[in-house]
């Protein structure tokens, strides 16, 4: 515990752990996150997170706002990693937090937690960069296999990454899946973490030939039939940090402040009390400086 | 190097400028757009706009003395986004994996994973691929270019010197990450030197498993010939995943296929054939090169 507790005080200060610690505290997570179910049950009042993609800097700043763990329960929705500079100590310090306090953080998978996107979008380079070998990338591979698809607060605020999918009416139905695998391309446990809310009626397909959109009477027929009164999910940007769908039945909470270091857009996270009533906290990101944004290079004046 | 009377400013925050000669160069950087300026451009639009949509975002190139002005802006550049079922031309492609979704969808009643019945979604070209090269406030002011006319040509050997750079602005008009499927980019950067003006609005798009593209154009000018002339170039390549692929990936490190720097490099060395005529064999219409020229009397 003592070991622990100085590792989370390390990785507060962003600094990485060994990869010998790495490989213990995700050995331990595993043996926590295999107990959780496909669909977690969370307590209010909880605070519910979206994407935070290795921006160690502003998740700080998210922990200024909403409290720290363990004095505030927290519920992160994936998308812990890639793009950010700093998704080795992001993705280490929330799993150090989910061993010391299991009970005060849940995390559930994003469609980034899986050894494909982060092959492409950075979180192995950063690995390899950081600890000279993929170990590293490897033992959080396998922590990925095993987080959570999705969770429910009190019983009636349903979370997930991404959205619904055609194939799993019912939250019951998502407890079926055998979800310790990688990400397939297609299918129920593909859809959770993939799949948007759009302005249209029943299910559409995307136009990239891959992928559904899914319509305000799926939201309000899941609603009901799940006995649900909101679903949260992450895995779009918004400008102001949430957006507010098809009579507040659904909601997009976005946790990641100027986006990629140059979006310019504000994050939220949305705190439930225990009457589960909503409020949207706001927060700009982290002032840049050296440590933020480290090895910037000079802007390429010369373009040809 | 002799350096010509010159003035920045800022007329606002986020806009910069600069007056050289009979020019005035302007830029325009700000955040992306936020929900109420998304919304007025989806209006104008009509198709689901880039997750990261610069909509206040534009470059303005000003010929004082003649009234000549060449823009470019994020509007204009989405407007020539394909907004409806794609055509021959028009290099639609879908995600790598999208024929084992069809699978899926036609599969056997017996099948597991029934698809539900799905309504037609908007049509449009999701990866924003834009041939969009700017726009002159007077029409059919470009005119094809002399091919023997030394003069319509933009000399990479003056702009590789170090000479001063007075002017530099980089404008994003819009990204988006495809869902995670890949990349599509439009980005213009702009420079100011002693001797000459010259600016890059770079359209580039990477889609996992399938493509890469870019649509350079490229504006120069010298302040130094007579008569004054703009000359504009713009080239299309394409080229299949795999092959950049195959030169770039290292092991398991896929970052350098990401990299904008390493990508063009690539297309541009490749034989000509392959990246300008072949492409990744899509019939994008944005293939090849043109050169076009401005006078400015």
């Amino acid at each position: 515990m003592a070991d622990l507790d100085r590792q989370i005080e390390q990785l507060l200060q962003c600094e990485p752990i060994s990869e010998a610690q790495v490989k213990q505290l995700c050995s331990k997570a595993r043996e926590i996150l295999i107990e959780e179910a496909n669909v977690q049950y969370v307590d209010s009042p909880v605070t519910i997170c979206g994407d935070v993609h290795g921006q160690f800097w502003d998740v700080m700043e998210l922990f200024k706002v909403g409290g720290m763990c363990p004095d505030t329960s927290y519920l992160f929705m994936g998308d812990f990693v890639d793009r950010g500079f700093y998704s080795v100590e992001t993705f280490l310090l929330l799993l150090a937090y989910k061993v010391r306090y299991p009970d005060r953080i849940t995390l559930i998978r994003g469609n980034h937690e899986s050894r494909q996107i982060t092959q492409v979008y950075g979180f192995y380079d950063e690995c390899t960069r950081k600890y000279g070998t993929s170990n590293v990338w490897r033992y959080c591979c396998e922590v990925f296999d095993y987080l959570a698809l999705g969770a429910i607060v009190d019983g009636r605020v349903f979370c997930v990454h991404g959205g619904l999918s055609p194939n799993l009416t019912t939250i019951d139905g998502i407890r079926a899946i055998d979800r310790k695998q990688e990400v397939p391309h297609d299918g129920p446990m593909c859809d959770l973490l993939w799949s948007d809310p759009d302005d249209i009626q029943g299910w559409g397909l995307s136009p990239r030939g891959a992928g559904f959109l899914f319509g305000s009477d799926i939201v309000k027929s899941f609603a009901h039939s799940n006995d649900i009164e909101l679903i949260a999910r992450a895995h779009q940007l918004a400008m102001e940090g949430y957006k507010l769908m098809f009579d507040k039945k659904i909601v997009t909470v976005w946790s990641a402040p100027n986006y990629c270091y140059r979006c310019g857009n504000v994050a939220s996270i949305l705190e439930l009390d225990d009457q589960l009533r909503q409020e949207y906290k706001v927060f700009s990101h982290a002032v840049s400086d050296v440590r933020s944004v480290p090895a910037k290079l000079p802007p390429a004046e010369y373009f040809l | 190097m002799a350096i010509p009377e010159y003035q920045l400013s800022n007329p606002s925050p986020h806009v910069s400028a600069i007056s050289i000669n009979s020019w005035e160069i302007t830029s325009s950087k700000k955040p992306i757009s936020n929900a109420r300026r998304l919304d007025q451009l989806h209006h104008v639009l009509e198709i689901p706009l880039p997750e990261m949509t610069y909509g206040d975002n534009w470059l303005s190139v000003k010929h004082k003395a003649s009234g000549w002005e060449y823009r470019l802006d994020t509007q204009a550049a989405l407007s020539a986004v394909r907004n409806g079922e794609l055509r021959p031309g028009d290099g639609g492609v879908k995600v790598d994996y999208a024929d084992k979704w069809l699978v899926r969808s036609s599969s056997a009643p017996d099948s597991s994973l029934p698809m539900p019945e799905t309504v037609v979604t908007k049509e449009y070209d999701w990866t924003y691929t834009t041939t969009y090269s700017g726009s002159a406030n007077q029409p059919d002011s470009f005119q094809p270019a002399d091919p023997e006319n030394p003069f319509h040509n933009i000399p990479l050997e003056e702009l590789k010197r170090r000479d001063p750079i007075l002017f530099f602005s980089e404008i994003p008009l819009f990204e988006d990450e495809l869902h995670d499927n890949g990349s599509s980019n439009y980005t213009v950067r702009v420079r100011v030197m002693p001797t000459c003006l010259f600016i890059l609005a770079r359209f580039i798009l990477r889609v996992d498993n399938v493509l890469f593209r870019v649509h350079d154009t490229r504006v120069y000018h010298s302040f130094n010939r007579s008569p004054a002339i703009l000359v504009k170039e713009t080239c299309g390549w394409e080229a299949p995943y795999e092959t950049l692929k195959q030169r770039l990936a290292f092991g398991n490190d896929l970052s350098a296929l990401t990299s904008e720097a390493a990508i063009t490099e690539q297309l541009t060395n490749m034989d000509q054939n392959q990246s300008q005529v072949i492409g990744a064999g899509t019939g994008w219409k944005g293939l090849g090169r043109t050169v076009e020229v401005v006078k400015l009397e």
